[in-house]
């Protein structure tokens, strides 16, 4: 169709809007990042490269990077073996009322605020007298742990929250991939006698790719830019630093210490590793998958 | 046949097993916000609280002011999902079913801002916000919100799928390109509406990040954020920051049960989080 007034009446304002409030921005991170900026200030001057060069010697840099890669690999990692393996299980039920049943149990905590199940978490599940976890540790006769004021420990509590808090998505994801394989496939194998678990692996996983490589880039981008729970479990960053992440790095540079040029370039750094794994999936995305 | 069934009661105890543990934390937190604080200290192994107090829910009701934020919350959440609703499958039909100049090129813009992380805009956008005077009023969550690229994405693919005959048959008997809008696009692409009216409304009403940037005043705060300043505030009072955390938590989970079909059809049409 066309209707050169009504698609110009429409898509005017609808690229002003995103022209103001997302590419400018998109931009504007990217010259303030070339800049002394402190939004106090009126004078706010051009450095050149200066921040970027203070980032690559910036030891809290390196701890933040280091901390959100093993956040995030091990994060995704268990993530995908844990919901396969749910959403596997779940599969094998018989009645539908209980495959339900199981689905919706684990996505409930994805419904709730992370800020508030972290608040949960952090005052009764990772208490160190009395919280849940070290009520359980104590009942198998192993020691209470210090789970959020332990330098070794704050990571992988955050972790276990995680996983805790986001698990349902892709257990709800895999569901709906293995629920659209025919059914017909499985009756074909059975007659050639394959097993349970030689279904799993030579039918369904290599059937279930496509989603498999959707799931895995949303869940590593969302990753990536998990926040709030480490603003709730990591008290000031936890013990040395332990709990510190990128996107919490950038925002206490920006918003804390008003260093909004220095925050602008992690944050560009930060908007690379995201847009590598963008473009690795739609070179995925390319690939033809066949069933 | 009955190794079946016994591997099958493994997997149904296995999977109980799973749904405890995702429960308990929801179990705990209700339990302890009807404790005392001094009972959940001295023993927590009490599964339920030997004399029941509603005194935090007090606290964060009546001493705390719980009703703005939750009026704030809504406020905020209810316009963000009304207009992207709106724009979405505007711009969604604009780009399905007219031809334009440049096009794709507009598209694949708005596509690609999809992929630009938060934490890149929000200083730009902060000081932006800043000095358009709109710091610390609810409306600095609501204009940059108008458009959702993936909204567009989406309902640009549900539009795809309403035949051309159905809009040229409309066209022939008169109807104008926004009654066409009305009359035909809105009732197809029902299914997209709802997914993502279900994924904005909880987007926005779980939202940190942007509250935490805009708002600074104890009374223009949404839930997430007052509850984090709320849990500072009273750390050593774990009866009322249990109180107040399931008074956000329950709402949300109450409305998931009841629409559980309806979220979970969503989440696997549409693979969004």
């Amino acid at each position: 169709m066309r209707n050169k007034k009504f698609v110009l009446l429409i898509l005017i304002p609808a690229f002003f809007h995103l022209a103001v409030f997302m590419l400018m921005p998109i931009i504007g991170s990217g010259v303030i990042s070339f800049m002394d900026y402190n939004p106090l200030r009126t004078d706010n001057a051009f450095i050149g490269f200066d921040n970027y060069v203070r980032m690559l010697g910036d030891k809290v840099f390196y701890k933040a990077l280091t901390n959100t890669l093993i956040f995030v690999f091990s994060t995704v990692a268990i993530n995908l073996v844990l919901s396969l393996t749910l959403a596997a299980l779940i599969s094998q039920l018989k009645s539908n009322k209980s495959r339900s049943f199981f689905r919706m149990i684990v996505f409930i905590p994805c419904v709730a605020p992370i800020v508030a199940s972290s608040v949960v978490w952090g005052g009764i599940v990772f208490r160190t007298k009395g919280g849940l976890l070290n009520m359980i540790a104590n009942a198998c006769g192993g020691n209470a742990v210090n789970w959020l004021g332990d330098a070794n420990f704050l990571m992988i509590s955050v972790i276990i929250f995680t996983l805790w808090a986001d698990i349902g998505y892709n257990v709800i994801l895999f569901s709906a991939g293995m629920d659209g394989i025919p059914a017909e496939i499985y009756q074909a194998s059975e007659i050639d006698g394959a097993g349970k678990w030689r279904q799993f692996f030579s039918l369904t996983l290599p059937l279930l790719s496509r989603t498999f490589a959707f799931v895995l880039i949303m869940t590593l981008i969302s990753q990536f830019q998990m926040f709030a729970q480490f603003e709730v479990l990591a008290f000031k960053n936890g013990p040395q630093n332990s709990g510190l992440v990128l996107t919490s790095f950038i925002y206490k540079t920006a918003f804390v210490y008003k260093d909004m040029g220095y925050a602008s370039a992690i944050s560009m750094f930060f908007f690379v590793i995201i847009l590598v794994i963008t473009l690795i999936q739609q070179r995925l995305s390319k690939v033809k998958w066949e069933y | 046949m009955k190794r079946d069934k016994a591997n099958r009661l493994f997997i149904f105890v296995i999977l109980m097993i799973v749904a405890v543990a995702m429960v308990i934390p929801y179990f705990a937190m209700l339990s302890n916000s009807f404790k005392t604080t001094k009972e959940t200290l001295a023993n927590p192994e009490h599964i339920l609280p030997q004399e029941p107090t509603t005194e935090g829910y007090r606290k964060v009701l009546f001493e705390a002011p719980f009703f703005k934020w939750l009026g704030n919350s809504v406020f905020i959440t209810v316009i963000n999902t009304v207009t992207v609703l709106f724009t979405s499958s505007l711009l969604g039909y604009v780009f399905s079913k007219f031809t334009f100049k440049g096009k794709n090129a507009l598209f694949m813009l708005l596509l690609s801002t999809m992929m630009v992380p938060a934490q890149t805009t929000m200083i730009p956008s902060f000081i932006l916000i800043n000095a358009i005077g709109l710091y610390d009023s609810p409306w600095a969550l609501i204009i940059p919100a108008f458009i959702s690229a993936f909204g567009i994405y989406l309902c640009k693919q549900f539009c795809d799928e309403i035949p051309r005959e159905l809009m040229e048959s409309a066209k022939m008997d008169g109807a104008g390109d926004m009654r066409i809008y009305f009359k035909i696009v809105l009732p197809q692409i029902r299914p997209a509406i709802g997914a993502l009216g279900i994924f904005t409304f909880m987007g926005y009403w779980n939202d940190y990040l942007g509250p935490l940037i805009y708002l600074n005043s104890t009374e223009r705060m949404t839930l997430p954020l007052a509850l984090s300043y709320f849990s500072n505030d009273h750390a050593a009072d774990l009866s009322a920051v249990m109180a107040a955390a399931a008074l956000i938590m329950i709402p949300v989970t109450i409305v998931f049960i009841l629409f559980q079909k309806q979220f979970i059809k969503g989440i696997s049409m549409t693979g969004m989080k």
